[in-house]
């Protein structure tokens, strides 16, 4: 009798949804961040506190919202959870300095009741340091809301019908930026971002396969739930695992050179960009790393990676100044293409190519594989030669048959 | 103008045992070609592999691409649609042009070229063609031809249909290939436009030039 195991893998699918899941935030860091950050939460809307007037919100943002968190590189580094400080204030209230430093103050009085050290100042954010064991630190966005005036300079620049999406651009705040001209002056002219509104556009890049999976996720679970009372983090869609594993291999390939590697909200927003709702990770890459390029638009012969939510940002705007960066990504793509290729179109599953175990880690790829597909590990007595040919005879059989459903396109001739 | 970067980004993930470099005007791409059931992944990995060289002029696809089997695995018999210098006869160039909407070398390489390999690996094993062969020569081109423009495989038919195709627009006075003796404009007028914006005239040239060079 032969007793299936359902944890082990049986496709490609199977081993990249294995090593994409090892690559995520564990559950219970992700838990332990989570009541981190609303414990900041409640701190800074404490009765005591300064700016309790404000209503103070914390919510994520970046990878931790979009879902494409990966584990840290080694477990020398750390997971950097970027959060946005939201006041329910204006620019009358405060300077941007003020805003920054108010908050600062705060969150300083937070880690100083949790004996952690004082929190290291940024460009636009306090980065609060936790202890080594938690194994991440906190970038806080001090924000106000200003979808009013986001909004305005979208109309301005012609994005008329992005200007009047208020899914895209009704919660786009201003930020503070300690080099801004205006940043010590009682000023309309703050810095503008819309971390929430890229979050709503990227949700609806896969919107087809996150209700799926949540739908799925309700049935395993055995509770009755519409999607949308389903938080977003209790499931994966192919296209954000398929972004953690591209994540990876850029990790690996660039291991040692972060400065100059290409950088996540680039890959991110190709990614999503070229993803076309692919009911598996293997079908994402494939139509991510055969188009991803595709998605450059080029504006005065400068590659621009448009931010989706306000396309007058370029996300590349580095590589003019910096060459090095663009043809770091080139050069990535082209060594992802061919190292996913390599894996996914021309081995079995159970078979992942020297190149592509180096570029997602080889221990690491090692474990996993093993764990998902004991037998192979256990050396299973290979298969006859006579066994290995009707196979391959059968799956032609499908291959051709596929291509007589959808029409076969040419018949072979001799041209003498 | 077919750039080496746009062969190369084409192959790298779904040929990826293929390379591809500039060999004078041309770019050479080498390899293994690679045969799958599926896409993008089988789990048994590929179904077969062959050793290919393909020549690809920047004009493609203008210009139809040379592909040639390097290994002798083919045997060099006309009835296995190769020729001696191991020259695959993959399919009538035209006739792809004129019925698939995408003439991208990604198109070709898994279509037509998909499409030749399976089906010498499915010779090997069955004997069969399993999409069916064309003639020989001219009567394989006549053949394939008369099948993109869904007509009646008769040379002269095939001539004055090519003949009218090949003009910017077809002109209503002809007479009308049905043979009905009316002039197209009272005839089928309508047939002939939809034929024509099937088959546009840089295509209906083509295959007429090679039809009367043969």
């Amino acid at each position: 009798m032969t007793i299936y195991d359902k944890n082990l893998a049986t496709s490609h699918d199977d081993i990249l949804e294995k090593i994409a899941e090892a690559l995520d935030i564990p559950p219970s860091k992700f838990e332990e961040a989570r009541n981190r950050y609303h414990a900041i939460g409640n701190w800074l809307d404490r009765p005591e506190s300064e700016i309790a007037q404000f209503n103070p919100a914390i919510s994520p943002q970046g990878s931790f919202l979009l879902g494409t968190v990966t584990r840290p590189f080694t477990d020398a580094e750390e997971y950097d959870v970027d959060l946005i400080c939201r006041l329910e204030a204006t620019k009358a209230d405060f300077t941007q300095k003020g805003l920054k430093e108010a908050v600062g103050r705060e969150v300083a009085l937070y880690a100083e009741a949790h004996g952690m050290a004082d929190p290291d100042e940024g460009r636009r954010c306090w980065t609060l340091n936790y202890a080594a064991g938690a194994q991440f630190h906190m970038d806080i966005l001090p924000a106000l809301p200003d979808a009013q005036r986001y909004q305005g300079v979208l109309l301005e620049k012609g994005f008329r019908a992005l200007a009047s999406d208020t899914g895209l651009t009704g919660q786009a705040i201003a930020i503070t930026d300690n080099t801004h001209p205006h940043y010590e002056l009682a000023s309309t002219n703050w810095p503008l971002s819309n971390p929430s509104g890229y979050a709503a556009w990227f949700r609806n890049r896969m919107k087809v396969r996150l209700d799926e999976a949540k739908l799925a996720f309700a049935k395993r679970a055995h509770i009755s739930a519409s999607v949308d009372q389903i938080p977003d983090h209790k499931v994966k869609t192919p296209l954000q695992r398929a972004i953690q594993l591209l994540k990876r291999h850029r990790d690996c390939m660039f291991v040692g050179d972060c400065e100059f590697r290409p950088i996540s909200i680039i890959i991110t927003t190709l990614a999503a960009h070229a993803y076309n709702e692919e009911p598996t990770i293997a079908g994402a890459l494939q139509s991510i790393l055969t188009s991803m390029d595709h998605h450059f638009e080029y504006h005065d012969g400068i590659a621009w990676v448009a931010n989706p939510v306000n396309p007058s940002e370029n996300f590349a705007d580095k590589w003019v100044g910096v060459p090095k960066k663009r043809e770091n990504f080139v050069k990535w793509l082209e060594q992802a293409r061919r190292d996913f290729g390599l894996y996914l179109r021309a081995s079995k599953f159970d078979e992942m190519p020297t190149e592509l175990r180096k570029n997602l880690g080889e221990d690491f790829v090692d474990r996993m594989m093993k764990a998902a597909t004991p037998a192979s590990a256990l050396g299973m007595p290979a298969v006859s030669a006579s066994a290995a040919s009707a196979d391959d005879l059968r799956r032609a059989e499908r291959a051709i048959h596929q291509i007589h459903q959808t029409g076969s396109q040419s018949k072979p001739w001799a041209k003498a | 103008m077919l750039s080496l970067d746009a062969v190369k980004a084409a192959i790298a993930f779904d040929q990826p045992k293929l390379s591809a470099r500039l060999d004078g005007a041309n770019i050479l791409i080498e390899g293994s070609y690679l045969v799958v059931e599926g896409a993008p992944a089988a789990a048994s990995g590929p179904i077969t592999e062959f050793a290919i060289r393909m020549e690809v002029n920047p004009r493609y696809p203008h210009l139809e691409p040379k592909v040639f089997e390097v290994e002798s695995r083919i045997p060099r018999n006309p009835d296995r649609h190769i020729n001696g210098d191991g020259d695959c006869c993959v399919t009538v160039w035209e006739h792809w042009l004129a019925t698939s909407a995408d003439h991208s070398i990604a198109s070709f390489l898994n279509g037509p070229l998909n499409e030749y390999f399976l089906g010498q690996f499915w010779f090997e094993k069955t004997g069969k063609w399993p999409f069916g062969e064309r003639p020989h020569g001219a009567p394989g081109m006549e053949e394939a031809y008369a099948d993109a423009l869904g007509i009646a495989n008769r040379r002269d038919v095939l001539i004055y249909h090519l003949r009218l195709l090949s003009q910017a627009w077809p002109k209503g006075h002809w007479a009308c290939p049905c043979g009905s003796g009316k002039i197209i404009r009272h005839c089928h007028r309508k047939d002939l436009m939809g034929l024509h914006s099937r088959i546009p005239p840089h295509i209906a040239k083509k295959m007429l030039r090679r039809l009367m060079a043969n």
